[in-house]
């Protein structure tokens, strides 16, 4: 059976009153488990999230916007830690904010890094299972620190831990009483490229079996490995949600910029300028490469092969911050 | 053991493990030999009063009471809750199936199991110091009626520190969900509310803890020699406290409900 696909992408970034069915990022057909009714949030003057609608469904859907457009306050709104100041959000049927009992089924991988240092990552995530009520915490324990695979660190006092093993624990706690719904905050930040590898595959997994997982990123590309569906916001408001591939297409119609740090910048943009992917090539004041591109996918391909023909060592292969937001501004001028 | 304390009473066994793993603990256990510094003093000259007197008006009415039971069990009630929303921590707490009374209990109790030690043991080690001060003590005025047992002391000043903590304790809870600073605004209540004005104003007494923990004292001291203006009864005493600590964990509670967690 066909799933029906569609890509929303509304007028002049407002939303129409939709029915539950039709809300934007909702595969037809299915009943979302995610419902973002007119949610606004203000903070006096500050409009942070302006009336966004969407829905979201079981598998893995992508939230997707530049740093700073509201995706970490819709997440908290979803998760009940923010009250909405207008509108409502919905979790399996009712709000999660005031009702304890639905984070049986939910979860959040929360974007700060911190944690209890003082205790170990496995003293972390059997208290969350504790808390949960689980009847065999500590099988739920080892269970969830399997899935991170963060077993040989899993008894170091977390205050010792990386950034990315710090990640990976809160991984482990979000899932540790195998809840429904996941929701995560930037959970592939501070991840190296076998961490992020693994995240990765777990994150599909999660939504290949069934449940609904949200999984929020500044990083296009990152996003287009795990999601099926996308939710674009900017600058609070929604831009553009459904399925992924659609909406990648019109974002790649745009211009890309990329910043890039590596021990051998010269030698890597004398590798990159020959390659028709890169339409131009500057240093910024670091000494880091930018790279101008209009066919992003192929010079993401570009950047390892070169690295690796010359022996070059890659640091940091990031979309510039700037570009992004104009490739997402463009999202919500269409 | 360990288990049985997670699995019982998981958020206090983390309130707990967040004390000892930080400054706080070792700053109230600091504060705790305080007393014991001046029963050395003391020690060394005992003509400055008798050591019952000492006991009761240095030590315990004038050092303990009004300064720094309440400075030991804010500095560690502010951090219980106000750490953790501090942090971003509080999540892990609030985002399970679990009441915000319960939380807002359990994190009482983790003050108070590391606070009602740190206070008593203080204490306790005072009194050991005074009573070997008091086996060379040569009464000073030769009065006759020189009252020189301590052994009566010793337990009207652990029940009163006691009440006080917990009363304490149970205020400064709820008081950090409201406040960002809410140890400065604690120092600042200790000093000038508690010490200053109450001391001038008869009307403010009645909405201080220390009030309340002097007249359990001086009620179960029992003694003449020692009052206090204006004293409540004891069992009046002990339903203040026990009602001002219900409704501060009861509020704390209903903040939780209530607050937004960025």
């Amino acid at each position: 059976m066909s799933r029906q696909r569609r890509v929303f992408i509304p007028d002049n970034g407002h939303v129409a009153p939709l029915e539950r069915a039709n809300l934007p990022g909702v595969i037809a057909g299915r009943e979302p488990t995610i419902v973002v009714d007119h949610v606004s949030k203000w903070y006096g003057d500050v409009v942070a999230v302006s009336d966004v609608s969407f829905g979201v469904g079981p598998g893995v859907t992508g939230l997707l916007g530049p740093n700073g457009a509201g995706k970490s306050t819709i997440l908290k709104m979803m998760a009940g830690l923010l009250a909405a100041s207008s509108g409502e959000i919905t979790i399996l049927g009712g709000p999660a904010r005031g009702r304890p009992g639905v984070y049986k089924q939910l979860g959040l991988v929360p974007e700060q890094e911190s944690v209890y240092p003082y205790l170990s990552g496995r003293e972390f995530v059997r208290m969350n299972a504790i808390l949960q009520k689980l009847p065999d915490p500590a099988g739920a324990t080892e269970r969830a620190i399997g899935l991170v695979e963060m077993g040989d660190a899993a008894n170091r006092k977390m205050g010792g831990y990386s950034k990315g093993m710090r990640q990976r624990i809160k991984v482990a706690a979000c899932l540790v009483h195998d809840p429904q719904v996941v929701l995560m905050d930037e959970p592939l930040n501070g991840t190296d490229p076998v961490q992020r590898a693994g995240l990765i595959a777990l994150i599909r997994a999660l939504g290949r079996s069934g449940k609904t997982v949200l999984v929020s990123s500044h990083v296009l590309v990152e996003v287009e490995r795990f999601a099926e569906n996308i939710v674009v916001i900017v600058n609070g408001k929604l831009a553009a949600a459904g399925d992924f591939r659609a909406i990648r297409d019109k974002i790649d119609a745009h211009d890309h910029a990329v910043r890039i740090r590596t021990d051998q910048p010269r030698r890597l943009a004398a590798a990159l300028i020959a390659d028709p992917a890169t339409r131009a090539l500057r240093f910024d004041h670091e000494g880091r490469i930018v790279a101008e591109t209009d066919d992003v996918r192929a010079f993401y391909r570009a950047v390892p092969a070169a690295a690796k023909r010359y022996g070059i060592r890659l640091f940091e292969v990031q979309p510039d911050d700037e570009s992004l937001t104009s490739v997402f501004a463009y999202l919500v001028e269409r | 053991m360990t288990n049985l304390f997670w699995r019982t009473f998981p958020v206090t066994t983390l309130t707990v493990r967040q004390f000892l793993g930080g400054k706080a603990v070792r700053v109230v256990v600091a504060m705790s030999a305080i007393p014991c510094l001046f029963a050395l003093i003391y020690l060394i000259n005992t003509t400055v009063a008798t050591p019952r007197d000492y006991l009761v008006e240095v030590v315990f009415r004038g050092l303990m009471a009004p300064t720094l039971l309440p400075i030991m069990v804010l500095i560690l009630a502010t951090g219980a809750l106000g750490n953790e929303v501090e942090d971003r921590t509080l999540p892990y707490l609030t985002m399970k199936p679990m009441g915000r009374l319960r939380i807002a209990f359990e994190k009482l109790l983790g003050v108070l199991v590391v606070a009602v030690p740190a206070v008593l043991a203080g204490l306790l080690a005072t009194y050991g110091i005074v009573r070997v001060a008091a086996s060379d003590y040569q009464p000073v005025f030769r009065r006759a009626a020189e009252n020189l047992d301590l052994t009566s002391v010793l337990g009207p000043m652990l029940v009163a520190a006691t009440a006080g903590v917990v009363a304490t304790a149970s205020v400064f809870l709820f008081v950090s969900l409201v406040i960002p600073r809410a140890l400065l605004v604690g120092i600042v209540y200790v000093f000038v509310w508690e010490s200053l004005l109450g001391r001038f104003l008869t009307g403010i007494r009645i909405v201080s803890i220390r009030h309340y923990v002097e007249s359990i004292f001086v009620d179960r001291l029992d003694d003449p020699a020692y009052t206090l203006d204006n004293a409540t009864g004891l069992r009046a005493a002990l339903i203040v406290v026990v009602v001002v600590s219900v409704v501060s964990v009861v509020l704390a509670a209903w903040r939780l409900r209530r607050m937004n967690l960025e």
